[in-house]
């Protein structure tokens, strides 16, 4: 059944997984040209006239876009962080509701096999390519920053692992809400809704302190990147409690599942 | 003989909507039973709901005296099923969705390679390039390849050519043989009066009549058109309850072919047509 799952998944993993090496390779390629102009120090300079707040929720205030690295430690993990949470999110909402849309969900109540069964494989198989995909492009990143000049790759590492939480979350968040519903289609408009949500809310709470309750209804809160850069060591506390959501999620999951008509 | 299905008090509820209305049926060893009944009558949300896909409202399936449930492994892997629609694992060929299928069974690979022969199945196509038959066939073999002690087939021959039609209830008579239990859903009454035991018809959600297919055969029902220019004596003298129109009679016989002919004898008759009744005329004559 985990063959299975991963047979079924390998195309829409090996197609995000080249959206997302494709918009770093695009970045990689043009970013000499832009160091070699001489203006990257008038980029710097121009956005030191942004106000403080800005900076600081692009990371702006602890960076440099002097580097390809630079302006992976300010604006490129949030791609990563968006297309690996859009991925997992859509994942989570497709991987149940694909056997009812697709109706091999009356072949699948033929065989001898549970609902928990049938669920755990496909959790599993999902983990796995969200694992990868962010395996992958933390690869691609490693190499191509190294070519590019010296680099902290203690700290990148670190970086690089941080959107495993939040997208991991996003995976439960949308396969938990899937369970409610018989069509993918009601789900596409939640899971990556979720998503973008995350990311205003996050952005608005560096923007403004009055709004700043909304970090705790942000997922992205737990992919903590500011955290690392600044003191070079991953939160446990924020990877304790996306372990703990994923649990609850997975539990109320596998209730709602084996409880679920399948039409 | 031994019951190795009871449907008891099954309910089916969509919100207001009751599919299913109290629907009991005990299904013996070896027995291959008829189930029938027009589109929307409650055919197959019963079986879904026997299957555990649909939550019932009311009532229970047992198998041999043990109540089916959901996630219930040592029931199911005595259960084959096929589905009206046969969707399976397009990425698949039909060589991979049967060793994925093979996974689940044990020793079941030289009733696969016996089935896929009968069937004539090319195992190397991808299941998106099958036909429409040929995916049904990949349904009954997935269906049968466990040697299932109950098998549950919902409109099974739709899409079967007549030659693999044959074939298929050729199978079906050697798994009956064998003891296995078959529900057979379908609106093709040929088809019952041909393979079944016994038959149950379903209308709105009830379970209306159940017989023996012999007493049904016994019964001779038959629709009869006659075009005659003596339209309006034989419907006198013969008695029925019919109309006639442009000379043509069209009436419900129960009589023996012996009998309607030896009356029919003396008139002037153009054309006769003899049909088998639809599954309307059998609910409207026997069950209005």
């Amino acid at each position: 059944m985990f063959k299975k799952e991963l047979k079924s998944n390998l195309k829409s993993f090996i197609l995000w997984t080249i959206v997302l090496v494709a918009v770093y390779l695009l970045v990689y390629l043009m970013y000499p040209s832009i160091i070699k102009s001489g203006n990257i120090q008038q980029i710097d300079e121009m956005m030191k006239l942004f106000p403080d707040e800005i900076l600081k929720a692009f990371n702006m205030d602890i960076s440099s876009l002097d580097s390809a690295y630079g302006w992976l430690k300010s604006e490129g993990f949030i791609f990563i962080l968006l297309i690996t949470g859009c991925y997992a999110s859509i994942m989570g909402s497709n991987i149940l509701l694909k056997e009812e849309n697709d109706k091999t969900i009356e072949y699948i109540s033929m065989l001898p096999i549970s609902r928990t069964k049938i669920l755990n494989s496909k959790v599993l198989a999902s983990l796995f390519y969200i694992i990868g995909m962010i395996f992958f492009i933390t690869i691609f990143n490693l190499v191509s920053l190294k070519i590019s000049g010296p680099l902290d790759v203690k700290e990148f590492l670190l970086i690089s692992i941080t959107p495993l939480f939040s997208s991991i979350v996003f995976f439960f968040m949308s396969l938990f809400v899937s369970n409610f519903t018989h069509k993918s289609k009601k789900m596409l408009g939640f899971s990556i809704g979720i998503v973008f949500l995350s990311y205003i809310f996050n952005t608005l709470t560096a923007l403004d302190k009055s709004v700043e309750f909304l970090k705790y209804v942000s997922v992205f809160t737990l992919s903590d990147l500011r955290n690392v850069i600044l003191n070079n060591k991953l939160d446990f506390s924020l990877i304790l409690i996306s372990f703990i959501i994923c649990i609850i999620l997975y539990i109320l999951s596998l209730i709602k599942y084996n409880k679920k008509e399948m039409i | 003989m031994k019951k190795i299905v009871e449907i008891k008090n099954l309910s089916k509820n969509y919100g207001k909507i009751k599919a299913v209305k109290k629907l009991s049926l005990d299904l013996y060893e070896g027995e291959i039973f008829g189930f029938i009944g027009p589109n929307g009558a409650g055919k197959s949300s019963t079986i879904r709901c026997i299957m555990n896909l649909l939550n019932k409202t009311e009532g229970k399936v047992l198998i041999e005296g043990k109540e089916f449930q959901k996630n219930d492994i040592e029931i199911q892997k005595n259960i084959g099923y096929l589905p009206s629609e046969v969707n399976l694992y397009e990425e698949y060929t039909v060589g991979e969705m049967l060793n994925f299928h093979e996974s689940f069974y044990e020793n079941v690979h030289e009733n696969r390679k016996k089935l896929v022969k009968k069937l004539n199945l090319d195992e190397s196509k991808k299941i998106e390039d099958l036909s429409f038959g040929n995916l049904k066939k990949l349904g009954i073999i997935l269906a049968l390849m466990h040697e299932p002690k109950i098998l549950i087939l919902d409109e099974a021959t739709s899409g079967l050519d007549p030659i693999m039609q044959n074939v298929f209830f050729e199978l079906l008579k050697e798994e009956k043989e064998k003891g296995t239990t078959i529900f057979y859903s379908t609106h093709i009454l040929s088809e019952v009066s041909k393979i079944c035991d016994r038959v149950g018809i379903i209308k709105e959600g009830k379970l209306i009549k159940i017989e023996d297919v012999k007493e049904i055969k016994n019964k001779n029902l038959t629709n009869i058109t006659i075009e005659s220019k003596d339209a309006l004596k034989i419907k006198e003298e013969l008695n029925l309850d019919c109309e006639i129109i442009d000379n043509k009679i069209i009436f419900k016989n129960e009589d023996s072919f012996n009998n309607l002919l030896k009356k029919l004898i003396k008139y002037d008759i153009k054309k006769i047509l003899i049909e088998e009744p639809t599954l309307e005329d059998i609910f409207y004559h026997y069950y209005k």
